[in-house]
């Protein structure tokens, strides 16, 4: 079992390191000079331009480049980013809590209502009920985010005005305490359910197929023929075995939801990872746009690690391949 | 005197739009302490005979009517509580894939003790264990493989194990669904020979749903002979395969590969397909393949004829003695 959990770190620090080659010649080829949209204006000062190019190394060859920073990420350091001259680290320390809060929430809710939804369905599946839930899914499948996000906000936020429009926190009010996390509270209730909305559909489909497919097996129907009641051969047999792929999904769908949270964040205004990213590309900051690949290949990879590891508890079958 | 009294079965499978009669209308005796075996080839309804009675069919996809009269109870019309208590105690099955037969995320002690506390639910963990070893050296299986997985274990242990679980209750019937045809024929043989032996100390009553001819020659008392979902034949092996009444049988057991000393025997192989049983017909479903088919085969459906008390046959044309080897 160590042996295998150590190949599998060794692999996924392969594929962070692939992924970081990747990023980093990607960001360079991409069009677009980080210097001149710094400087800003259209026709900058040529000495600024050198003296701005030099200063962030842009001047040497990219494989330099490439090399200087591998050995700073090395010690811990992330560059600075060209625009606020802060630390890539302490921006991704003050953004990240606010995205994987949202990421989380959005996948665990997601879960639990997708999850049930799925086993109300494949218990009947076929039926009615089944048939409109299974309609309704696709409904919420095929919404954009962004569209979703703003209705709701017309809905919730400038019709009955329950919610708040943006933000996350009220800027006229100064709350503190147990009133200051009731206002945040506030605030995410609209970008989580625009969240949830859209990745329910998901958690359906995997939980209600998987739990059909258990139900058809010959062991389930041995434990009939054996007389056990319905109810336990569903909890004890059919769930156990039916939250394998389940929780190979939601490591995986965790993983990409940092990522996939941007939407949400811009149309809602949140001061997350996502939104700060998307401004940063347009900013072409390298040392923010590296920091930040960073982080999602580095998330990915630990959370595929989560997932085999978890996999080999759930499954013996796995176990005995990785022994 | 019978321990199961099938009495005018029919299951039929349901669709959307149609509905396909798998098993069309069977009556059957099982006599207490007897071994049948089921044959006919894939389709016939032989497997779907044994999981309707046991009501283990979707019942949303299937329908089962008529009676299944175990020890004078009615199996098909029986609540759900007390068919409950009848599975596994009374009458248990063993499947084909064995390696399906268990959760393969469970140890079989755990999945074993489980179907043990379905009926004994007091027991202590001490007295399922014992049971459960016991069990397995009844079948010849250490008892080590209580801590094992199913991917663990081998094809014949799997079917072994398989067998040792169905033996739980000492159960009056057991029900062979195919449960030796996966497995190579030496492993197939050292199973149903044990089988045997159980049989003899437990004083069961076996039904074996086999397509394979030589088994039930060599393993059952009587044989029934199933095609399209109708029974056609039932009675002594020794009088069914060597004098069949019905064509079928004749063509079934000639269709059967054998080898001869001097290397002639011959196989034939029945001409046409089976009717397609989404479709309602009248007549006997044979009729379109058997060579002694006449006007009446495919308009009236045959009824019962019986050579003597254990020996019947639905056919309207039947073989006299000795024409096994007519045209075919």
């Amino acid at each position: 079992m160590a042996r295998y959990l150590s190949k599998r770190v060794l692999t996924g620090l392969l594929c962070v390191l692939v992924a970081l080659c990747l990023n980093f010649a990607l960001i360079h080829m991409a069009p677009g000079d980080p210097i001149r949209i710094l400087v800003g204006n259209k026709e900058p000062n040529p000495e600024l331009v050198q003296v701005l190019t030099e200063k962030y190394g842009l001047d040497q060859p990219a494989l330099v480049q490439f090399e200087k920073y591998i050995g700073n990420l090395l010690h811990g350091d992330l560059g600075d980013s060209y625009y606020t001259g802060e630390p890539v680290l302490n921006i991704i320390k003050q953004k990240l809590p606010l995205t994987l809060l949202l990421a989380g929430s959005m996948v665990f809710i997601a879960v639990i209502i997708g999850g049930l939804l799925g086993v109300f369905c494949a218990k009947r599946a076929g039926g009615k009920l089944d048939t409109f839930l299974g309609s309704f899914t696709y409904l919420f499948d095929s919404v954009p985010g962004y569209w979703l996000g703003l209705m709701l906000i017309l809905l919730f936020a400038s019709r009955l005005k329950i919610l708040p429009t943006t933000g996350l926190v009220s800027i006229r009010e100064s709350y503190t305490g147990f009133a200051h996390i009731l206002d945040m509270a506030k605030h995410l209730i609209l970008p989580i359910t625009t969240g949830v909305i859209g990745i329910v559909p998901y958690y359906f489909r995997i939980t209600r197929a998987s739990v059909i497919q258990q139900l058809g097996e010959d062991f389930i129907v041995t434990l009939r023929a054996a007389g056990m009641s319905e109810h336990k051969i569903f909890y004890k047999y059919v769930f156990r075995n039916a939250i394998i792929p389940t929780v190979t999904a939601v490591g995986i769908h965790l993983a990409y939801m940092i990522a996939g949270s941007t939407i949400i964040e811009i149309v809602f205004g949140l001061p997350g990872l996502g939104s700060y990213l998307m401004t940063s590309i347009s900013r072409r900051d390298y040392p923010i746009l590296m920091g930040f690949y960073l982080i999602l290949s580095v998330s990915v990879a630990v959370m595929m690690i989560v997932v085999d590891f978890v996999y080999t508890l759930l499954d013996p079958r796995v176990r005995h391949v990785s022994d | 005197m019978s321990i199961l009294e099938i009495k005018d079965l029919s299951v039929s499978y349901l669709g959307d739009d149609y509905k396909v009669r798998a098993v069309d209308h069977v009556s059957l005796n099982i006599e207490e302490g007897e071994s049948l075996g089921i044959v006919g080839e894939s389709g016939s309804g032989k497997s779907t005979l044994m999981l309707g009675i046991l009501r283990l069919l979707n019942e949303r996809t299937s329908k089962t009517e008529g009676e299944a009269l175990f020890r004078g109870n009615d199996l098909i019309s029986m609540n759900k509580k007390e068919l409950a208590k009848v599975r596994w105690s009374e009458i248990s099955v063993v499947f084909q894939k064995a390696m399906n037969v268990f959760s393969p995320v469970h140890t079989i002690e755990t999945f074993l003790s489980d179907i043990y506390k379905v009926h004994r639910p007091n027991a202590k963990r001490q007295e399922i264990r014992k049971e459960l070893t016991d069990l397995l050296a009844m079948v010849n299986l250490p008892k080590q493989v209580l801590r094992m997985y199913p991917h663990e274990l081998s094809g014949g242990m799997l079917q072994r194990t398989s067998i040792a679980m169905s033996l739980m209750f000492r159960p009056k019937i057991l029900v062979l669904d195919e449960a030796t045809t996966a497995l190579d024929v030496i492993t197939q043989n050292q199973i149903l020979s044990e089988i045997l032996e159980i049989e003899e100390k437990l004083h069961l009553t076996r039904v074996l749903i086999t397509h394979d001819m030589s088994v039930v020659a060599n393993f059952c008392k009587k044989i029934a002979v199933f095609y399209a979902g109708r029974l056609m034949e039932v009675g002594y092996v020794e009088d069914v395969l060597v004098h069949p009444r019905h064509p079928y049988t004749r063509d079934l057991v000639k269709s059967y590969p054998t080898f001869s000393e001097d290397g002639t025997g011959t196989v034939i192989s029945i001409p046409g397909t089976m009717i397609d049983l989404k479709k309602a017909y009248t007549g006997c479903p044979y009729a379109n393949r058997c060579d002694r088919a006449t006007e009446q085969c495919r308009t009236d459906r045959p009824m019962e004829d019986q050579m003597d008390e254990h020996w019947s046959y639905y056919c309207h044309n039947p073989l006299q003695g000795g024409e096994t080897d007519e045209s075919r």
